[in-house]
């Protein structure tokens, strides 16, 4: 075990934990401010995908493709989200989580089907684009530059939502709404566009991500139910609605399941599974969540 | 009531007619097979070969004159579900016959209900040796796939004849066809070649999409070949994840996949990221850059391809077309739609398909195929990568 394996290791599991960081945040978002589990938060970044590839075959072969695809995924993801909040989420609001759990699941089939109907069940893949081909040695390893990128754009979107939430009069109302609805209601703010507002932010997140991945990973139906599974996780360890609760979630997830593989060869999952029943023993409300009263 | 019954019966036969007719005696076939979920990329090809050797065959008058049906139901790749179709589609449909059910997890379940319904079943993919073990076999099934014996086997007999190989790693994915094809592989290996060493083995499992760190973790062992089994969209993941990582030019591209990635619907997924120079395998490879393309696969190609209105069909159609071969030569070779007379037909039947002729050995009741191996390369007639004179590997010598 020398320095350049440990060190490959590491940025591997940085890249992940970026990558589930991207979709978990905005399932966090909804949770912590909508107080909606949307396990069809996976379906937006499969769309994401699908959307990603389907810009990147009209506009081949121009070289800024990708980048087009990128944009149109979140902002088609982006509009789908509010249409879906407009004329079925906002029914669901404070009901029991169960209601909400079965909704959201019925979105799954209902996008899931949508997708194999619109592109078929083949595997399709996108390839990088030109300008982050390649990749460079660190410490006698090689850190292709689109993993490099990923592990940037990662605490960027972080940093961004964080300023977003913190320091502008819409984060204060967000805030405001995700402690008490119906008292942003009273005061006259405009509730129900807020949370159309959020959960678009939250479709195009989940879109973003969708089309960030297409170089790295083929694009198949079932992309949607893998990654909600992981991003649950994620957002669990991290604590439900918390958003930098999510952050470093991702980081520790992608460093457990790295090096796991690793020391544990044989048992792929075994790390990450136990990383969270730990978790779930030690501190049922997550790392940096609140106990509930 | 009885006379209601006989016309309720009546009025259905005139509203169907001419169908009714025929739909009377036709020899019904239920097909369990994943058509949504991940592995419906699988599904989909082979329902179509299964369905284009049903007309076929209708064509040309059917089979002890009547005609065939395939009915075939969406078992999402889930061994439940596809246990409950197969006793649905005995019990409701009424089916002759069972071919279908994809995963290795699927066909020993569907096995069960064959033997427990004394109807015939053809398995047209999954390889676990478990469908066939002597302690699961019976007179109803029937295996036109390979099987993960041959096909391990078959890997490291190509491995062996790289000389200049010491290290050998293994990753495949993490269930009975990953465990027990890689079984198969380093056994076969370490006798033919016991100066290699097996320096690393990776488990992902099966639909894991990020392939990076099991990736670097092997890298870290310094292989200086691979032996993967990785298949499908999770290879699409892994070789454009590894590549930049520099993978496959660390091991200067000795990789061997025995999971038909060198099928064309691979091919065309991972278009210019293929990781050209590595070794794989196909039940069929479409595309023949070489000059020992059987005389019938070009027929069978050409009408594959408008059949699935498609510019290359698919290297999977054939499994699905092979089954349906099988169980029509048969049923003509029993007489009789009878499956205690069918399994006794098949036993040791000689069936002709679009690759040459397969053969049931009687007392395994599988085909015991091999498949076409070839180092996959660029090729500039196609926009995807070939397989270079693609060599059918005889497993007879192998299995002894």
């Amino acid at each position: 075990m020398n320095i350049s394996s440990l060190f490959s290791q590491f940025m591997g599991g940085l890249t992940a934990a970026m990558f589930l960081f991207l979709i978990a945040s905005g399932l966090s978002l909804i949770f912590g401010v909508l107080r909606v589990l949307n396990f069809a938060h996976g379906s937006f970044y499969m769309l994401g995908a699908y959307i990603a590839w389907q810009v990147v075959h009209w506009a081949q072969p121009s070289g800024a493709a990708f980048w087009l695809a990128a944009l149109g995924a979140a902002l088609g993801v982006a509009i789908l989200g509010g249409v879906i909040e407009r004329l079925l989420f906002r029914f669901l609001y404070g009901r029991e989580e169960l209601y909400q759990l079965l909704f959201t699941y019925a979105l799954v089939l209902i996008l899931g089907d949508a997708a194999k109907i619109i592109w078929g069940t083949d595997q399709l893949s996108v390839s990088r684009p030109a300008i982050l081909n390649g990749g460079f040695e660190v410490l006698g390893t090689t850190v292709p530059y689109y993993n490099l990128f990923i592990i940037l754009i990662g605490p960027a979107i972080a940093l961004g939502v964080w300023l977003m939430l913190t320091r502008t009069s819409l984060g204060r109302m967000v805030r405001a709404a995700a402690l008490d609805r119906e008292m942003l209601d009273a005061l006259g703010a405009n509730v129900g566009w807020l949370y159309t507002g959020m959960f678009m932010l939250s479709a195009a997140l989940a879109g973003l991500a969708g089309a960030l991945v297409t170089p790295i990973q083929s694009i198949v139906p079932g992309m949607d139910v893998e990654i909600i599974v992981q991003a649950f996780i994620v957002v669990v360890i991290g604590g439900l609605g918390s958003f930098w609760g999510t952050f470093w979630g991702s980081m520790l997830y992608g460093q457990v399941l790295s090096f796991g593989i690793l020391i544990f060869p044989g048992f792929s999952l075994f790390s990450v599974f136990a990383l969270m029943t730990v978790i779930l023993i030690v501190r049922p409300w997550g790392l940096f969540g609140k106990p509930i009263r | 009531m009885r006379l209601r019954h006989c016309l309720g019966l009546a009025l259905a036969a005139a509203a169907s007619t001419p169908f009714a007719a025929l739909a009377a005696d036709t020899i019904k076939i239920g097909f369990p097979m994943p058509l949504s979920g991940p592995t419906a990329v699988y599904g989909e090809p082979i329902l179509k070969g299964a369905q284009m050797a049903v007309d076929e065959i209708n064509a040309k008058g059917g089979v002890l004159g009547r005609k065939l049906e395939l009915i075939a139901r969406d078992s999402k790749a889930n061994a439940d579900e596809a246990v409950r179709l197969a006793r649905e589609l005995i019990i409701k449909d009424s089916v002759d016959f069972l071919a279908g059910t994809l995963t290795s997890a699927e066909a020993p379940a569907v096995s069960t209900i064959a033997r427990e319904n004394k109807i015939v079943f053809v398995a047209p993919t999954a390889k676990t040796m478990k469908l066939t073990a002597s302690e699961n076999l019976h007179p109803y099934i029937f295996r036109v796939a390979s099987n993960t014996m041959i096909e391990g086997r078959t890997s490291a007999s190509i491995v062996a004849k790289w000389t200049d190989v010491k290290r050998v790693a293994t990753i495949a994915p993490d269930y009975a066809y990953g465990r027990d094809a890689v079984a198969a592989f380093v056994d076969y290996l370490k006798k033919l070649r016991p100066d290699i060493q097996i320096v690393d083995q990776q488990w992902p499992k099966l639909g894991e999409p990020d392939f990076t760190p099991f990736i670097t973790a092997q890298m870290s062992q310094k292989p200086d070949a691979v032996m993967c089994d990785v298949f499908g969209g999770d290879f699409v993941s892994l070789a454009k994840q590894a590549a930049p990582l520099g993978y496959f030019k660390a091991i200067n591209y000795k990789l061997i996949d025995g999971g038909e990635v060198g099928t064309v619907d691979e091919a065309q997924a991972l278009g210019g990221d293929y990781p050209y120079g590595i070794w794989s395998d196909s039940y069929d490879p479409v595309v023949w850059a070489g000059s020992n393309e059987p005389a019938d696969h070009k027929a069978y190609e050409d009408h594959l391809k408008a059949f699935m209105k498609s510019d290359y069909g698919s290297g999977w159609a054939i499994v699905g077309y092979q089954s349906i071969q099988a169980l029509a030569a048969g049923i003509a070779k029993a007489g009789s739609t009878d499956s205690d007379k069918v399994s006794a037909a098949l036993k040791g039947l000689t069936f002709d398909t679009p690759v040459g002729k397969r053969t049931f050995n009687p007392n395994t009741q599988e085909t015991e195929a091999g498949e076409y191996w070839a180092q996959i390369i660029k090729d500039a007639t196609h926009p995807f990568a070939v397989m270079k004179e693609p060599t059918y590997m005889d497993p007879q010598p192998l299995l002894n």
